[in-house]
């Protein structure tokens, strides 16, 4: 007797989870696109730094899926993290630094 | 359901040897760890989400009248959570990781909790330099 057919479609076409991991990739990628882009009006280096990180996203996502059964890599998923890190650090720290209106010592003297 | 591979306890990677980011137990069914590493660019999205509002609104806003301190009281929150969001993930990705190899229940979130908690203490931050913007 055949098995029921199932409702899940990954049943019929597993690689659809492989596809769907990809994008996922993809999307994280133009995600620091966009953000790279915002931020080199007015941070050109950190602006830079996070553009150069997108095509190395879209590579991981890209190439390192071809692993094997799926076998957890933990450095490419680093690179995600130490980039949003990164990010956030270098926003905390123009948002004190400086001479500008949201500097430290602005915000003191008033 | 018919899952190749035969599931997160039976899978057919058979036992590890013991190497690098492999902790033991046997190697979980392809989808599963796939969906795992989706969740975790999925929180990684959100972080910086996150960090580009607070930065948005530490450097694009005009200040508020009389509260020269509130941009940086909404804005600089918004950037530490969204760092700590991107850790959290990586850490609960690795957790999850290790539950899924060894056939264990999955270990609950934390981010929701974090997500929900942190957002509704910046709005009730907004809320609050607004109302104090207003009244002077």
């Amino acid at each position: 007797m055949p098995p029921p057919p199932s409702d899940d479609p990954e049943d019929v076409d597993p690689g659809l989870a492989r596809e769907r991991t990809r994008l996922a990739w993809a999307r994280t990628a133009i995600a620091f696109a966009a953000v790279g882009a915002a931020m080199l009006k007015r941070e050109l280096i950190p602006g830079l730094i996070v553009l150069a990180t997108t095509p190395l996203i879209w590579a991981v996502g890209r190439f390192a899926s071809h692993v094997p059964r799926g076998r957890p890599r933990p450095g490419r998923l680093l690179v995600v993290t130490l980039t949003v890190t990164l990010v956030a650090v270098l926003a905390v720290v123009a948002a004190f630094v400086g001479h500008g209106p949201t500097s430290l010592r602005q915000l003191l003297h008033v | 359901m018919a899952v190749p591979g035969g599931g997160a306890t039976s899978g057919g990677g058979g036992q590890d040897k013991g190497e690098p980011g492999a902790p033991g137990g046997n190697e979980p069914d392809a989808r599963f760890t796939l969906a795992n590493e989706r969740t975790f660019l999925a929180w990684n999205r959100t972080a910086l989400a996150l960090v580009v509002a607070g930065l948005g609104i530490v450097q694009l806003l005009p200040p508020f009248p009389g509260v020269p301190w509130g941009r940086h009281a909404l804005g600089v929150p918004l950037i530490v959570l969204g760092a700590g969001v991107s850790v959290t993930a990586y850490v609960e990705w690795r957790r999850t990781q290790a539950a899924l190899r060894h056939g264990t229940p999955l270990p609950r979130s934390v981010l929701p909790q974090l997500l929900a908690g942190t957002i509704t203490g910046v709005a009730v931050l907004a809320a609050a330099v607004l109302l104090v913007s207003a009244a002077r």
